[in-house]
């Protein structure tokens, strides 16, 4: 709770201390563009302020603020007026949600998977070829693998569309035709997500799984001929606390988005509207956003508070 | 004793060594080299001798355990299998996972940490139980589990336990009755009090021995203290730098020590109502990377001739059961004092 009390109140403060004022800057696009009247300029003024909730002091505008946010109004977007932040983000958010969070979980699972193996069977052949692979496409910026992926199966070989989140004109719903387009226009994205967080995953599950496969309990397993199923299993369960903790960070921080996936990829996501929001100075949509991925990570926090006893009996709480 | 136990293992020129290369450079720890003994039926054999030695080494290669760095380079173990003596060290992996637990396992050292810290003792019990006992039922294996905890002198509670919540001891206990509940024929034990407290030691002692004798199985203990097997051994054998350089009966070895080295474990145990100052044994051991020519003893060696400059002893029978590798004995100079 604190850690969304505090994280609000620097979403509340930062943008006032930057110099860009957003009135101003509103202005002086729109009288850029057509002559008008200096008093309808005044008017404008007036209500563009009072709409920002620009007005007052900066302990009323504070607790202006809170009142709104608690009754769920994130106020207007900048740009994109009259839509409300609340409802641009209510549009956008579900689709990064989809996208990140199934492939934020393949990759874990498919990371843990490999990571095991590769550490348990750590002097066989094909682990040290995995690992080797590994290494070589770790380094790779994720932008270059997007991009990669983009250029061979999207403009070279046209199997997937370029871009979207599904096919223009078709409504969300549970038909047949929808889902497989959503399927489709996702692959690509979620494809290069995964294979720009595998990497760490793998090594990270990889050297905790030789550093287990040495103590002292698995040794006595491996002694004692336990099945290696169960050996496995064993691994792997002592290798969940650091490991989840990672999963539920990753997951609680979606919700500002992936703005490099969803660029490359022209994603209907919240990443390419908060890009947008950060171009065009839209502090409202920015504030709106970051709200969100506070609200992410402190409920990540929680959850994670009250599974960790639930994964490691040594740690109790009073 | 009997005049002429049933040898249930017999361990012959056995060489295991670590291999490791660093930078090019391959160096090569001989930690158990060319040791020949036997173990008997229902006996509590006591292997002594100081910390790397090669204790530990020589109960991997019986147990079949043996994983790069170790490698074997010579030698048989034959166990005795159905009546028949058969040497392990040609088993495949398969194989030597069948025998282990089911004729011989291993209580390990430092066996504080070996039970699985985020499983609760029962189900460690009852993946074991998968393992090796599959046809037992889920009744009678609660039944058997709680009743053999209980003749270990472990309360019932201690199966809902994790690890961390029972002490040092109780988890020591708890690791002994998984290494002898499906009533191997040989449990070899590595070092099974140490870091425990006195009293705590006592009681696994005496409860190791209580097994022993009610199995009539053998018991193997690897213990540098020896007070421990003052207390418990039945024979004792002394390892000093990867070999076996004396062993005898355990009275026999207290009583009339003959290698040089033994004399110096002996007379450094403390005795009831002597206050004089026990010292250890002067100097260290050689490198057993290195080992120099003739008997490995001879830098801390008393009495050292030149013979032991250039040829290894090799050990000799002197006595009923009684062997020692020492030229000061097997030259005939037994009627030097002790
Ligand atoms: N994995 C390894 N790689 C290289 N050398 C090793 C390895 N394990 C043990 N050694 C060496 O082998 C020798 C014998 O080790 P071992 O563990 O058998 O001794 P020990 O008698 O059991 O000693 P302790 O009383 O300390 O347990 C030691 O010199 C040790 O340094
Ligand atoms: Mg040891």
């Amino acid at each position: 709770m604190i850690v969304i009390f505090v994280g609000v109140t620097i979403v509340f403060i930062v943008p006032r201390l930057t110099p860009m004022d957003p009135v101003q800057s509103i202005i002086s696009r729109v009288t850029a563009l057509v002559d008008t009247d200096p008093r309808a300029v005044e008017k404008l003024v007036e209500t563009l302020t009072d709409l920002y909730g620009l007005r007052g002091s900066l302990l009323e505008q504070y607790l202006r603020f809170w009142k709104h946010l608690l009754s769920g109004d994130l106020g207007p977007s900048l740009t994109m007026f009259p839509a409300s932040v609340v409802d641009i983000i209510k549009i956008s958010l579900p689709w990064t949600i989809g996208l990140m969070t199934i492939s934020t979980i393949i990759a874990w699972l498919l990371g843990i998977i490999l990571g095991t193996l590769a550490g348990y069977f750590s002097n066989k052949r094909w682990s040290q070829i995995l690992g080797t692979v590994v290494m070589c496409i770790y380094p790779i910026p994720y932008y270059i693998i997007a991009l990669i992926l983009v250029l061979l199966f999207a403009y070279l070989l046209p199997i997937f569309p370029l871009m979207g989140g599904a096919s223009i004109g078709l409504k969300p719903s549970f038909s047949w035709s929808f889902i497989t387009s959503l399927l489709k226009h996702g692959f690509l994205p979620a494809i290069s997500l995964v294979i720009g967080t595998i990497g760490w995953i793998f090594m990270s599950q990889r050297a905790l799984i030789s550093r287990l496969v040495a103590s002292d309990f698995i040794v006595f397993a491996e002694t004692a001929s336990l099945p290696r199923k169960k050996i496995l299993s064993y691994l792997i369960r002592n290798s969940m606390l650091p490991q989840i903790t990672d999963l539920a960070l990753s997951l609680g921080g979606i919700f500002s988005g992936a703005i490099i996936t969803e660029q490359v990829f022209s994603y209907p996501g919240i990443g390419v509207v908060l890009y947008s929001a950060i171009l065009q100075g839209d502090f409202n949509l920015m504030m709106g956003i970051s709200i969100f991925s506070i609200i992410g990570i402190a409920t990540a926090a929680l959850v994670l508070d009250l599974i960790y006893p639930l994964l490691d009996p040594r740690i109790r709480y009073k | 004793m009997r005049s002429n136990p049933l040898s249930i293992v017999k361990v012959e020129e056995l060489k295991a060594y670590y291999v490791s290369e660093s930078y090019g450079i391959n160096s090569v720890v001989k930690a158990v080299d060319d040791v020949s003994f036997e173990i008997y039926e229902d006996e509590i054999l006591g292997i002594a001798g100081e910390s790397g030695c090669g204790k530990t080494t020589l109960l991997k290669t019986l147990l079949g355990t043996i994983k790069p760095p170790l490698s074997i380079f010579g030698g048989r173990i034959f166990y005795r299998i159905e009546d028949e003596y058969r040497d392990i060290l040609s088993f495949r992996e398969g194989e030597l996972r069948d025998i282990r637990w089911k004729i011989v396992s291993y209580i390990p050292q430092g066996s504080m940490s070996v039970l699985n810290p985020v499983r609760k003792i029962k189900d460690t019990f009852l993946d074991f139980m998968e393992a090796h006992r599959p046809d037992i039922s889920k009744s009678e294996f609660d039944s058997l589990v709680k009743n053999y905890l209980g003749a270990l002198g472990l309360p019932t509670e201690v199966l809902d336990s994790y690890p961390h919540q029972l002490s040092g001891g109780m988890r020591q206990r708890v690791t002994i009755a998984l290494s002898t509940i499906f009533k191997p024929k040989i449990v070899l034990a590595d070092e099974p009090t140490t870091a425990l407290d006195v009293v705590v030691q006592r009681g696994i002692l005496q409860l190791l021995r209580k097994i022993q004798r009610e199995e009539k199985n053998t018991l193997v203990v690897v213990s540098h203290d020896m007070g421990v097997h003052a207390r418990i051994s039945d024979r004792v054998g002394i390892m000093y730098a990867g070999k076996i350089i004396e062993i005898g009966n355990t009275e026999e070895i207290y009583t009339n020590p003959l290698h040089p080295y033994t004399r110096y474990l002996i007379s450094s145990l403390p005795k009831i109502g002597d206050k004089a100052y026990r010292t250890g044994v002067p100097g260290s051991p050689p490198s057993l990377s290195n080992l120099p020519a003739g008997c490995r003893f001879q830098d801390r060696c008393p009495e050292i001739k030149d013979i032991c400059r250039e040829e290894e002893p090799s050990l000799v029978e002197v006595n009923d059961n009684h062997k020692v590798a020492c030229f000061l004995v097997s030259k005939g100079e037994e009627n030097y004092e002790s």
